[in-house]
């Protein structure tokens, strides 16, 4: 496949050599010119900022200012004169830390619906369903539902009496946080199912038959063969929550705006405000220079923690 | 083998279910009667119900432009995908020099979120003088990695065979992958359609950052701008809120196949 031959037709001719240089160069540049407009996107979009940021991030720069070099100054600047850049990362950990919890309940859902359970493909549309929906719209529907006064949640719990005072998920310190994390959570849930439905599928029935006769119990079942052979789909899960943590933003931004305080703010809600609320782009390139290292470092762990098949699934 | 009852495997996907609808139902009711905004207790069923809040939406917001904006965005993009990445990906097909450097920067070029282009992806748009256009806010999602090796696999499948013959007849390059590899690869279509189309319809922070005109903003932006107005203090958001999750919705549920396959196969792209 690698080397795709040049037909046989092209080998026939009577000067061999000749031709068929000729032939491979055009079709070279016709290749590169089909290449062309996408990859000139990926250069323009992926490639240049990437190098950009890394730049800006050594300077002094504001628009309608020449830029002056000012070395490590931003990043000696984040790491300890920047308390916000420190809860930003917090913040963005626990989000991230906050994925197994996703993934755990996915598992238990794809699980149900895995059995031969009548009317399991609503099921499964009802669970998957908030997954390709509007984020932002999604934050409105869950500022609603954890509203102080009127919020369902509130309601539940002091009807149940629960509670005595309402609580204010989203204005308060220590909950505003875990309030997006759960929102998060129910949007993402469904699109996590169908990746451990797609690994679950995958095991042999007679894996689970063989295992029965044995006399193996369900719970034996479970952790001798669901889960180790889960596991690539499991670690899938993993990276899509670390990079869906590194790279949210909608939800914050439309439930708290990072707040109350910096009590919610993520990496990128953080150098959003840091480019364009505060106008200083370049301690916003340092920022972005430093989540991007994490996220590839992170991503990296996972997948030799999985063996370096985490991306399997996608890539099959 | 005995089999186990199925109605605690029922009982738990209903409360599953529950849990999963509920918040939509709660907008629902909100947008139809309001009564709860200012009012405790909440009842729970609507009382009363009325249209007026979809009306307000209305007269508002320019909720047609709104809408029209992020139609054309997202058409300009979906075409782009389709045809870039249909480009891109035949060429992957064929043996040159350099395809395997190619496929390697690809994949590197998986890695990098667009979040973390940010900063300069603003300040090169601004450069290239398409801040505030259609242009601008379509142009950096016309083209998606994921979607290209959708394409390759797809494309890969194809018989060589039928493409010599083709080439013999004399067909030209562009119109071997328009009359034999895209007509051969419908379910590799519907993937780059359905994702490239939820990908520019549900993008919010690229927008945010590279309009300034309200009138070119996209239906996300209007509902984030909405809500920093009024807060929730009318029923009228969560009418707007359901009028944009409409279309997304039924989308899924008529093409729910298409849109699992296509999701889980972009599942790695930020």
């Amino acid at each position: 496949m690698d080397h795709a031959a040049a037909g046989p037709a092209l080998r026939a001719p009577a000067r061999p050599g000749a031709r068929a240089g000729a032939k491979r160069r055009r079709e070279a540049a016709l290749a590169w010119l089909l290449l062309a407009p996408a990859l000139a996107v990926f250069l323009l979009y992926r490639i240049i900022p990437l190098g950009w940021n890394a730049i800006l991030s050594l300077q002094e720069w504001s628009p309608f200012k020449p830029a002056v070099w000012v070395g490590l100054d931003h990043y000696r600047e984040m790491l300890t004169e920047d308390p916000t850049f420190w809860e930003a990362l917090a913040n963005t950990l626990w989000f991230t830390a906050s994925a197994p919890v996703g993934i755990a309940i996915a598992l238990g859902i794809a699980l149900l619906v895995n059995t031969d359970v009548r009317g399991r493909d609503v099921y499964r549309t009802f669970v998957f369903i908030s997954y390709p929906l509007m984020t932002v719209a999604v934050g409105i529907i869950w500022r609603w539902m954890l509203d102080e006064r009127v919020g369902l949640f509130n309601y539940a719990l002091r009807s149940v009496g629960l509670i005595e005072q309402p609580i204010p998920f989203l204005q308060s310190f220590e909950l505003a946080l875990p309030s997006v994390i759960v929102a998060n959570i129910w949007q993402i849930v469904g699109f996590y199912m169908i990746i451990l439905l797609t690994g679950l599928q995958t095991i042999p029935r007679n894996l689970y038959e063989a295992a029965a006769i044995d006399g193996a119990s369900a719970r034996q079942q479970f952790f001798r063969i669901t889960l180790p052979l889960l596991r690539p789909s499991l670690f899938l899960c993993f990276v899509i929550g670390v990079m869906s943590s590194f790279t949210s933003f909608d939800l914050v931004y439309v439930m708290t705006n990072g707040g109350p305080g910096h009590s919610s703010e993520l990496l990128v809600t953080y150098l959003y405000k840091a480019g364009f609320e505060m106008t200083r782009f370049d301690y916003a390139a340092a920022l972005t220079v430093v989540q991007f290292a994490l996220l590839v470092a992170l991503t990296w762990i996972g997948n030799k923690a999985s063996g370096g098949d985490a991306g399997a699934v996608e890539r099959g | 083998m005995k089999r186990p009852p199925a109605w605690p495997i029922h009982a738990a996907l209903c409360v599953v279910s529950f849990f999963m609808l509920l918040p939509f139902y709660w907008v629902l009711k909100t947008s139809l009667t309001g009564e709860n905004i200012f009012a405790y207790p909440p009842s729970l069923l609507p009382v009363a119900p009325h249209p007026f809040f979809y009306v307000d939406v209305w007269y508002y917001i320019p909720f047609v432009r709104y809408f029209l904006n992020s139609v054309i965005v997202s058409a300009m993009v979906v075409a782009a995908n389709v045809i870039l990445n249909a480009m891109a990906a035949y060429a992957l097909t064929r043996g040159f020099r350099g395809r395997k450097l190619v496929i390697l920067l690809l994949l590197s070029c998986m890695m990098i979120p667009f979040q973390t282009t940010l900063i300069p992806a603003y300040l090169l748009t601004g450069k290239l003088g398409i801040l505030n256009t259609y242009l601008g806010l379509a142009l950096p999602m016309f083209s998606t990695i994921v979607c290209i090796f959708v394409f390759k696999a797809s494309f890969d499948a194809v018989p060589r065979s039928l493409v010599d013959a083709a080439r013999i007849d004399g067909l030209a390059e562009w119109r071997i992958i328009w009359k034999i590899m895209l007509p051969l690869s419908t379910s590799a279509v519907a993937t780059n359609v359905i994702l490239s189309f939820i990908w520019s319809w549900n993008n919010f922070l690229w927008p945010l950052v590279v309009t300034r005109d309200p009138l070119l903003q996209t239906l996300p932006l209007g509902l984030a701008r909405f809500l920093s107005y009024h807060e929730n203090t009318t029923g009228a958001l969560y009418a707007f809120c359901i009028l944009v999750l409409a279309p997304g919705i039924l989308l899924f549920l008529l093409a729910q196949k298409e849109f699992i396959r296509g999701l889980t196969s972009g599942a790695t792209k930020g």
